[in-house]
């Protein structure tokens, strides 16, 4: 049986979900609910700002080019990254305990059918809506349009927080089974979160180019690893200085 | 019709970018953003028809089907509200307003997924991503300032420029060439995720291996590992499955003694 602290806890991550989930569609579109601005934000009120950055970081990378192009929903990486952050805050015995966080990242994976359903769900309830702005003298009026326009940010809130709601209980029970399975199982989920950031290079690589080996790519690839490598050049400074290469690229190629 | 019929003042304009930000609040398979551009115009029609009758019916005209890119939608936006002014004082008629906005809804809609979706934000999240993983906890912070600067930006200036030039899509993409922008954060995005790739072994401590493999190695291996993936990924695979086929990987390097 859980306990209060517990499910207050999870009641705040669906809080934390329904409110940044906003963003995605309904609102705004400010963009803090791309994982990399989700899961820190979540990470920071759960207390294990770690598990959201590592998370975040991760997610984002390989969703940034799932795209919302005409009807089409893509997985919502936003309830993925808050639940799975959520999950690993509360079901980690220490902060930042990567064996946790690398298997609430593997959860994320059964998170995609079911969050893209949800949207589907709701998105085909809410055909009804322009229906019910209109009154019964068969016109609409500027209150019935404001109150059942903005009603719809009702229903995108309730899918996120529910789906959040639903979706970190189930994640500490699996959890608190992983945390039982042998030290070896741990570790490769530790290492499974070293290989995630060049899942999400792959991905990214893969839909702004049309070339394998993207020159560019390469380019970057080859400052970032001499400048650091060879010259102790810090990371920050490698990324200037990739991104200096590239435009460099670009003004002598004409793009 | 009102031929004598207010002109509407920059307060309304802004008005209706406030209420762009709500445009998809009640998104739908059928109308799409249609209600949602209703309610945007508000400002504009409560200004131009004071007459409850005529406000009701042109708000209904506006409810009818319409789909573009959320923040391009700025752009129609504008567009409509100068359409309805004309139409307002005579110099246009109804049929011009919906004309004008099945016009521009399409190639808006494409310009704008190419470029806030497919070239700004991944450029955004490659910055933002790269920072990161060195550690930095302001990561966030420069992906919602990289990205909102122009976002936001952007959203306001096309109301205004769409009301100006009556939406002439030719001026608009004199006056932003969104091609060559996104070709451009595209580049900039490839040279940064390549980046990310070369300095894999100067990651934070959270991301970085326990391998016991030389620093050259280990980046050459990430590259190759990265490219592998693209391939994959080019043949069909879904970045999910990757995932599971990473996590299999990783367990057998554990169970074998290798981390």
């Amino acid at each position: 049986m859980p306990d209060t602290h517990t499910i207050i806890q999870v009641l705040i991550a669906a809080l934390i979900g329904g409110i940044i989930g906003l963003d995605r569609t309904a609102l705004g579109q400010f963009m803090i609910s791309q994982p990399v601005v989700a899961g820190p934000l979540t990470g920071w009120l759960m207390g294990d700002v770690t598990a959201g950055l590592v998370i975040g970081g991760t997610l984002e990378l390989i969703w940034v080019l799932d795209m919302p192009i005409g009807t089409f929903v893509p997985a919502d990486s936003t309830v993925a990254a808050v639940a799975a952050t959520a999950i690993a805050a509360l079901g980690s015995t220490t902060p930042g305990q990567l064996p946790v966080i690398g298997f609430c990242l593997l959860l994320t994976v059964a998170m995609v059918p079911v969050t893209m359903f949800s949207d589907h769900l709701m998105r085909q309830r809410n055909a009804q809506i322009p229906e019910l702005a209109m009154t019964s003298s068969g016109q609409p009026t500027e209150a019935s349009v404001t109150f059942w326009h903005l009603g719809g940010m009702v229903a995108f809130f309730l899918k996120a927080f529910l789906l959040c709601l639903a979706l970190v209980p189930a994640g500490l029970i699996l959890v608190s089974g992983f945390l039982a399975l042998p030290d070896a199982i741990h570790r490769a989920m530790s290492l499974f979160i070293t290989f995630l950031p060049l899942l999400g290079a792959a991905s990214v690589a893969r839909k702004l180019s049309m070339n394998t080996l993207d020159r560019t790519l390469l380019i970057g690839f080859a400052i970032g690893a001499v400048s650091v490598q060879l010259f102790h050049v810090p990371e920050l400074a490698a990324i200037i200085l990739a991104a200096g290469g590239g435009w460099m690229g670009m003004r002598f190629h004409g793009a | 019709m009102a031929h004598n019929a207010a002109s509407i003042r920059t307060i309304d304009l802004l008005g209706v970018f406030w209420r762009s930000f709500f445009i998809q609040a009640s998104w739908s398979y059928d109308r799409l953003q249609s209600l949602g551009f209703a309610f945007a115009l508000i400002p504009i029609l409560r200004r131009l028809y004071p007459d409850r009758d005529e406000f009701a019916g042109r708000l209904a005209v506006h409810m009818e089907y319409f789909n573009t890119q959320p923040y391009l939608a700025s752009f129609v936006l504008g567009a409509a509200a100068r359409a309805e002014e004309d139409r307002a004082t005579g110099r246009n008629t109804a049929a011009d307003v919906e004309e004008l906005k099945k016009t521009l809804m399409a190639p808006l809609g494409a310009l704008g997924d190419s470029f806030f979706w497919g070239s700004l934000k991944p450029f955004a999240a490659s910055a933002a991503v790269a920072v990161l993983l060195t550690g930095a906890w302001w990561a966030p912070l420069l992906f919602l300032v990289l990205y909102n600067i122009v976002h936001v930006g952007l959203r306001l200036s096309l109301v205004f420029v769409g009301y100006e030039t009556e939406g002439d899509v030719v001026i608009l993409m004199s006056r932003y060439n969104f091609t060559r922008l996104a070709r451009r954060y595209k580049v900039l995005s490839l040279a940064i995720i390549g980046c990310i790739v070369g300095t894999l072994t100067a990651w934070g401590p959270e991301f970085r291996t326990d391998l016991s493999v030389s620093p050259p190695l280990l980046a050459a291996a990430g590259l190759a590992l990265t490219l592998g993936m693209i391939v994959l990924i080019r043949v069909g695979a879904s970045p999910v499955k990757i995932m599971i086929g990473l996590a299999a990987a990783c367990l057998i390097l554990a169970l074998g003694g290798f981390a």
